[in-house]
């Protein structure tokens, strides 16, 4: 089918191109020349095959061959790829199958995702110094300040949900009501626990 | 092919002596090769490049295979084969054209690709490697312009080994009356203009559209390689038949 050829063309592209700006790029790929692996995503389950070289990667939507590993990752467990300390837990939990070199898979998510690039030395080179400078500092700030605002707002609308408008409990109040279902329950227990001890003893006296 | 029986042959829309039409095509390609790869991105709107791509993808080609590109011209599919088939494997560049086949090592150089490549100028009607010998052969925009086309698909088939497979990609005959008229007016129209502009050279451009009307369609071209020993041959239109992607196997 040509459009994926078309969407792995430009994630071939994309990919290499951002290798190109990171300079530790071509070590990494050096460390995983000739290996080719496949990764499918669960939730679409198309297949991807990355070959890797030291010149590039080359993505294929086709291998007849065996590749070195393949992986099959939910969506939601990509970012988790990189720590190695997770992996096992996202095999446990079925997020991450892995057949083949567990390993590669680790070195692979880094080589990905793990990019040391520095914006502001390839900027600098386009425009000057100064106004690259300016430029990422400026952009650095923006970014922090939407994280700081994005907190803001979520707290302000989480108080005004439980507060003003009362359309869901607040967190103490959860918790006295999971104290009071709590108190409640062994309340039940011991009344069925007495219970059971009358009829037990009913029963024998009627015998 | 059709040739009539003073041995003459096509090329283009003329009819020429059999034993002109190489050296004919040979100008054609010394004069293009330095803007080759330009003209390809600018005169495709850069669709080659997904045409080459579902090309690799078909090619089921693996780590430690033996790859011949024949009419390889720049070296697109190589570049990718040499990365597929990895240090053990083998990728040759073949063309007849000397110029081709040094714009294209010059390229493959430059882009760091060495060891598992070698350069052949050969004639695909008479390819200078043993029987059995090849996984995989790919001849991609070049059949067109083969003299004698059942003699190169036999040769072809002698050097492959069992197992092994064929990918022709070429133009073909656009499946949609729409697209046919709109193509039509955009080869002979447009293509030579822009040839002009950047190549500065018309007559190519105009060879090739005129080249590409000559060419048999998709199921005489599959027929032609069922002739030669071909089997389980299939063919996959691309962008509605203006290209099509031959491919068959032998047992």
């Amino acid at each position: 089918m040509p459009l994926q050829q078309l969407l792995c063309g430009l994630l071939e592209t994309g990919v290499n191109q951002l290798h190109q700006l990171d300079s530790s790029a071509v070590k990494k790929r050096k460390q995983l020349d000739g290996t080719i692996i496949g990764a499918s995503l669960k939730e679409l389950n198309i297949p991807l095959y990355f070959v890797i070289s030291e010149q590039q990667i080359d993505i294929l939507t086709n291998f007849e061959g065996d590749p070195d590993c393949y992986i099959r990752v939910s969506f939601s467990a990509l970012n988790k790829l990189q720590d190695n300390h997770q992996l096992t837990t996202l095999i446990k939990t079925g997020e991450l199958e892995v057949e083949g070199d567990i390993q590669l898979v680790q070195q692979f998510a880094e080589l990905l995702t793990n990019m040391d690039i520095d914006w502001e030395e390839h900027l600098s080179h386009k425009v000057g110094d100064v106004i690259a400078h300016k430029f990422c500092y400026h952009a650095k700030k923006l970014h922090q300040g939407t994280l700081k605002q994005l907190k803001k707002v979520e707290k302000q609308s989480a108080l005004y949900i439980t507060e003003e408008i009362k359309l869901a409990p607040s967190g103490l109040e959860v918790a006295y009501f999971s104290e009071q279902v709590k108190m409640l329950a062994s309340e039940t227990d011991n009344l069925i626990h007495k219970l059971d001890k009358h009829l037990n003893a009913n029963e024998l006296a009627g015998k | 092919m059709q040739d009539n029986p003073e041995n003459t042959t096509h090329f283009g829309f003329k009819t020429v002596e059999e034993n002109k039409k190489a050296e004919l095509v040979a100008d054609v390609f010394h004069s293009v090769a330095a803007k080759y790869d330009i003209m390809n991105d600018v005169l495709s709107m850069g669709i080659h490049r997904i045409w080459k791509r579902f090309t690799i993808d078909c090619s089921g080609v693996r780590q430690g295979q033996k790859v011949l590109d024949l009419a390889g011209g720049t070296g697109d599919l190589t570049a990718k084969f040499s990365r597929i088939v990895g240090s053990k494997g083998e990728v040759v560049l073949a063309d007849i054209n000397d110029s081709m086949l040094k714009v294209g090592r010059g390229k493959l150089r430059d882009m760091g690709i060495e060891g598992n490549v070698s350069y052949v100028q050969a004639n695909a009607e008479e390819l200078p490697f043993p029987d059995n010998h090849f996984d995989l052969i790919t001849i991609a925009f070049g059949l067109r312009n083969v003299t004698d086309k059942d003699k190169a698909l036999a040769s072809i088939y002698r050097v492959l080994k069992p197992g092994g497979r064929l990918l022709v990609l070429e133009f073909s005959k656009p499946i949609y009356t729409p697209v046919q008229k709109f193509y039509d007016f955009y080869s002979f129209n447009i293509l030579p203009k822009l040839g002009k502009l950047i190549a500065n050279d018309s007559e190519s451009y105009q060879y090739l559209a005129e080249s590409i009307r000559m060419h048999p369609n998709q199921d005489l071209l599959k027929e032609m390689m069922n002739n030669v020993g071909f089997e389980g041959t299939e063919y996959f239109n691309l962008s509605a038949g203006i290209v099509a992607l031959h491919r068959g196997y032998k047992y």
